[in-house]
């Protein structure tokens, strides 16, 4: 009985993921110029919005220094990826003789980066400790700001603000929405195990939670670096899709957007995440073409830009008046609960 | 030694700007806990009314400054009409988001009306010139921005201190329902506390427009860090330590860049948060004694 039941939970997922991989076959095939790049800036954005759920809903830290965080990644993983010609040849940038003859396939470059925003998530985890609510959110922001200068000012490392060039085109649907997919899966699992619960509950409040005998260093250290790590990967393959980084890349704009995405989602909701990704991309990408000017029944409507981001803001704020909890709440829309309320009511049915 | 008092001088003028805007900052924080990241775009709503009578209609300089100041009181009420009071008492993180969108929204549409190119400012010839004493160097209108902004100061610590409407605000900020049911019109006092500190930030956009000579729509992007943080480090609600703060981080930054290397330079942001952590570590609760709150 047991073992059949396994067999048919093992089946379901193979079917599952058979059908996830057909379908974005299907997607690599047929997609292409505008919408390509939509689905991939969609998967891009979901990345970023579930890591960053994590510390802003979950344990409740509000940072918007993930700027900061992905910048560190991104600048790591592009030393490794860019061609030697243009580091070494073009730019003479002085980086370690190792770095400079090397270019990294996709992957491990993805994972140094990865590791290192990791490490510069876990540096935010200092004033985590001593800073609560508000202060620590303009702490962040501090990190943010002080990252980009940072990255400014060592222009024989980074370039300066002319930033980096001629990076291979890795990004594709393959890479942003295995990734997607794959963290969809983590984080769901580990919203119901200990770890994610113990997250939820220093959210939820912090000296009961270490009342209750959680770590509150250990389980900090592992949000943010489980958040930064995503983050960072987030956006080394935005580095790869966009092809240029530069010290203000990652600004407080694109920090305000993710931000934008899990309030109007629902703070604290994986499916509210991707949800907000969804309308957000949808939103800016379509809006995106308006900004640039456009002609109208042979009217020649200007360039507005900044518009994106103006009516972005106006959403944001009716949400939080209208609807405070976002579209979702906390609550969860999994497809194995899906599957059973549709079964369930057949079986009612007959 | 020189060198040294010279910079101090005429960092007083930019210390000047993130005083004003510290000490508006510091009351809307202390009244109803709104980090208000919007101060900055009032700021640049002031400047921006005072710029287009002085520079572009070539009006006397009195009316420029009273419709910089009128300009800063009409948008700071729009901004709490439309972002803050729909959320009010809904915790600090969504008020603090509430006011980035707002910012966000000012900030580019002023970006998109009118481009983001230096204007220049033009101000009244009173304010032009230097004196000298022995080899220093003391521009007038440095000194006129200092006095004024000290006698600012004087005038709200006494508003708060003594009059009945400071009174109101220490009791709102202590406990608003409490205050309501003793008979105290909170939504009254909060209006007059936002006219207050947009009225401040007015006065800063101006002064900035006089200090620099020109002004920017996206001024307020880099004023309104350093005016937070200084009402941070000064104590929150603490309208003199806001303006003790103001001048330390104004005369610090340019002491930070006046002795390091020409290259790094481009650093300077940097000063305002290695005091911002270092306080906030070593002393949380502020410089000086949280005032109104």
């Amino acid at each position: 009985m047991k073992s059949a039941k396994k067999i048919t939970l093992i089946t379901k997922y193979l079917v599952g993921i058979g059908l996830l991989l057909f379908v974005l076959f299907l997607l690599e095939k047929f997609l292409s110029g505008f919408w390509l790049m939509l689905f991939l800036l969609f998967g891009i954005n979901i990345i970023l919005a579930i890591s960053l759920n994590i510390t802003n809903s979950w344990i409740g830290f509000f940072s918007i220094g993930h700027g900061g965080i992905m910048l560190a990644g991104a600048y790591a993983a592009a030393f490794f990826t860019l061609p030697p010609s243009f580091k070494e040849g073009i730019l003479d940038l002085h980086l370690p003789s190792f770095i400079l003859h090397t270019q990294l396939p996709f992957l491990p470059a993805l994972l140094i980066g990865g590791i290192v925003g990791a490490a510069a998530g876990i540096v935010l985890v200092l004033p985590a400790l001593r800073l609560r609510g508000l202060y620590f959110c303009a702490g962040t922001l501090g990190f943010n700001i002080i990252m980009a200068t940072i990255a400014e000012n060592l222009p024989d490392i980074t370039n300066g603000a002319m930033g980096l060039r001629q990076f291979p085109a890795y990004t594709n649907i393959w890479w942003v929405w295995g990734i997607a997919i794959l963290l969809i899966y983590i984080i769901g699992r580990l919203k119901k195990s200990y770890i994610g619960r113990a997250f939820i509950a220093i959210g939820k409040d912090q000296d009961l939670a270490e009342h209750m005998g959680i770590n509150l260093l250990k389980y900090k250290a592992y949000a943010f670096g489980l958040s930064a790590f995503f983050t960072t990967i987030g956006g080394i393959l935005w580095v790869h899709l966009v092809l240029n980084l530069y010290p203000t890349a990652f600004g407080l704009i694109l920090v305000f957007d993710v931000v934008a995405m899990i309030v109007i989602g629902g703070m604290g909701s994986i499916t509210g995440a991707v949800i907000g990704a969804a309308i957000i991309t949808l939103f800016t990408e379509i809006l995106a073409p308006i900004e640039e000017g456009f002609i109208l029944f042979g009217f020649h409507v200007p360039p507005i830009l900044g518009l994106t981001t103006v009516l972005l803001g106006a959403l944001l704020i009716i949400v939080l008046i209208k609807r405070p909890e976002g579209i979702m709440g906390e609550r969860e829309i999994s497809p194995e609960l899906l599957f059973e309320k549709i079964f369930r009511r057949r079986a009612n049915l007959n | 030694m020189n060198y040294f008092i010279q910079q101090v001088m005429n960092a007083l003028g930019w210390g000047s700007v993130i005083a004003l805007l510290g000490m508006g900052y510091t009351m809307t924080f202390g009244i109803i806990g709104l980090v208000n990241f919007a101060h900055g775009e009032v700021f640049m709503a002031g400047a921006f009314a005072a710029y287009f009578i002085l520079t572009i209609y070539k009006l006397p300089f009195w009316l420029g400054v009273l419709v910089g100041l009128a300009g800063a009181i009409i948008i700071g009420l729009v901004i709490e009409r439309m972002a803050f009071k729909p959320v009010r008492g809904a915790g600090m993180i969504t008020l603090f988001i509430t006011s980035l969108g707002a910012s966000i929204i000012v900030r580019n549409l002023s970006v998109m009306l009118f481009n983001d190119k230096l204007k220049s400012f033009v101000f009244p010839d009173f304010l032009k010139g230097v004196y000298l004493l022995g080899d220093l160097l003391i521009f007038k209108k440095i000194v006129v921005i200092f006095l004024i902004t000290v006698g600012i100061c004087a005038l709200l610590v006494y508003l708060v201190k003594k009059t009945k409407i400071g009174i109101a605000m220490r009791s709102i900020s202590y406990d608003s329902q409490m205050a309501q049911s003793l008979g105290i019109n909170t939504e009254k006092i909060i209006i007059i506390t936002f006219i207050i500190a947009s009225a401040l930030a007015g006065v800063a956009g101006l002064l900035w427009g006089v200090l620099f000579g020109s002004v920017q729509a996206s001024m307020g992007a880099l004023a309104v860090v350093d005016a937070f943080i200084a009402s941070v480090i000064g104590g929150i609600g603490n309208v003199f330590g806001a303006m003790v703060a103001g001048y330390i981080l104004g005369i610090g930054g340019t002491l930070f860049i006046a002795f390091l290397p020409p290259e790094l330079v481009g650093l300077r942001p940097l000063f305002v948060w290695i005091v911002f952590f270092i306080l906030l570590i070593l002393k949380p609760s502020g410089l000086f004694r949280a005032n109104i709150k």
